[in-house]
């Protein structure tokens, strides 16, 4: 079985993938596309429904045998059953169930947080040709609304309050801990993949945070995302954002 | 007595999904029935196991879990029972995708639909005071949000248009995706056709024009062979509402474009 993995700047989900790739000790070829240029509609598989529809929006493919696998949280579960190193999800059910839940509402209400920031701050650039490849009619709506720069004061103000919630419930979750699940996780590094851009962008979020920014510093020296983050292309590879997951729609 | 409970509403939607992962698996627990129309999931006591006063919640032990798709990965990896995740890798990665799509695009679609055609006339007709009331102790703001919409009647014709748009994507995806495969995420059944038919029972009555044995036989065959399961009739027996019982249309032999009764 061979694997690619088409990633884009180690931030978000890609960022998530190739460190989980990394921990569990896996041979995967790596092929760099820029997803805040839209390359991702390029690929073979781009209509697959589960690349062309997929929640998270832009992120990286892993392709097995043909089949593209998209959303970062279950290609780390994936990675992770047939990974030959160190495990990335707890042995007890229950324990498991804490980190599904977490990475879900890290996703739910963080994800969409950090993207709507990051592109604020950091426009991508589309063009009517590439616009015509994306096949998920929102998602390219969420291109031409972060291009044009039709970000509300609305949307902004909440989309900090949800960035600063989410490293509230961090910094308790790590009161005596050193990971969030107690042992290191996919929990781990998906939220320091949503995070990590959050800290210039939001920096009253992390003041008088001390447990957050020892648990990033942690995060950032292991040496498997030492490696992911080694891949950059970007100065500042936190800073380089493509559209994510839609805000909520509804309740 | 079993030292599970489950805290539920009816076997539709986020409910069903944990009831009938519990009966397929064989695992007996205590039913407790909050009505989502008469607001218990936010009332104290319901709050004293899950403040953020969404449903289902399940307490296992003296443990509580929330959130009704991880709860299903619980009740398959906590007990045993037949296996509700497939073995191969890539078949479970399928089965997490497809949940995620309906529970965070599909089904949010379907459930505004249902929301403004079914959820607000039902709660509408209470006294205002106590709806206003109702409302202000809903813990989640999204949730606050939600309900003020439903009870008021305030969808915007967009929002509802845009999941008319996305039922209709999202049909097509699952007729294609079943025309590929025997169930929605492999060759066995598994916790993604749980999840799917609590989302598309009652398809072929909510949306006749996009969902019959003619336009999409994969999803009727699908349905069908769900529903012939013993633990799903067992589980839909214990709906109260209408709302559920639409489920007998899957009775139906043959449902038609023009036959839909």
């Amino acid at each position: 079985m061979s694997m690619t993995v088409y990633h884009g700047e180690p931030n978000g989900p890609s960022f998530t993938v190739l460190a989980a790739l990394f921990e569990t000790g896996q041979d995967a070829a790596l092929v760099h596309i820029d997803l805040a240029k839209g390359q991702r509609h390029n690929l073979a598989v781009a209509q697959q429904p589960e690349v062309a529809m997929n929640v998270e929006g832009e992120g990286p493919v892993l392709m097995v045998d043909g089949e593209g696998m998209t959303d970062s949280v279950f290609i780390a579960c994936y990675l992770d059953d047939v990974g030959k190193g160190g495990k990335l999800r707890p042995k007890d059910p229950y324990a498991r169930w804490e980190m599904m839940a977490w990475c879900r509402q890290l996703i739910e209400r963080t994800a969409p947080a950090a993207a709507y920031l990051g592109l604020n701050a950091h426009p991508p650039i589309c063009d009517a040709a590439m616009l015509v490849k994306i096949g998920s009619v929102d998602l390219r709506a969420r291109w031409q609304h972060a291009a044009a720069g039709l970000n509300t004061q609305d949307r902004l103000a909440d989309s900090k309050m949800k960035i600063s919630q989410a490293v509230s419930k961090i910094e308790a979750q790590l009161e005596g801990r050193e990971w969030l699940m107690g042992e290191f996780s996919i929990a781990d590094l998906e939220s320091y993949a949503w995070l990590a851009g959050m800290v210039e962008l939001v920096p009253s979020a992390f003041a008088e945070r001390p447990r957050t920014a020892d648990w990033m510093q942690r995060v950032r020296v292991r040496p498997a995302v030492a490696k992911t983050l080694s891949l950059a292309r970007e100065p500042q590879p936190a800073a380089y954002w493509a559209p994510g997951p839609e805000i909520n729609r509804w309740g | 007595m079993s030292d599970v409970t489950l805290y539920h509403w009816e076997p539709n939607a986020n409910s069903g999904k944990p009831m009938l992962a519990l009966m397929e698996k064989g695992v007996a627990f205590v039913s407790h029935y909050l009505d989502l129309l008469n607001f218990d999931q936010h009332k104290r006591d319901y709050l004293a196991i899950n403040p953020q006063g969404t449903i289902p919640a399940m307490r296992h032990g003296d443990r509580v879990l929330t959130e009704s798709t991880a709860i299903m990965e619980y009740v398959d990896e906590a007990f045993t029972g037949p296996p509700l995740m497939p073995a191969d890798p890539r078949d479970r990665w399928r089965v997490r995708w497809w949940m995620k799509f309906m529970d965070q695009w599909l089904g949010p679609s379907f459930s505004m639909i249902g929301w403004n055609v079914f959820v607000g006339p039902a709660v509408r007709t209470k006294d205002p005071d106590e709806l206003k009331a109702a409302i202000e102790r809903i813990p989640l703001p999204e949730r606050r949000t939600a309900w003020r919409k439903a009870i008021y009647g305030l969808f915007a014709d967009e929002e509802l248009k845009e999941s008319q748009r996305r039922v209709a994507v999202g049909i097509r995806m699952l007729e294609a995706a079943l025309g590929k495969r025997e169930w929605l995420a492999g060759d066995r059944y598994s916790l993604a056709d749980i999840n799917g038919f609590n989302l598309a029972y009652a398809l072929p009555l909510s949306q006749p024009k996009l969902s019959n044995d003619e336009l999409t036989p994969n999803i009727l065959r699908w349905l069908r062979a769900i529903y012939a399961r013993p633990m799903t009739k067992a589980c839909w027996a214990m709906g109260r509402t209408p709302m559920v019982k639409r489920v007998a249309i899957l009775e139906q032999q043959h449902i038609g474009k023009e036959q839909v009764t």
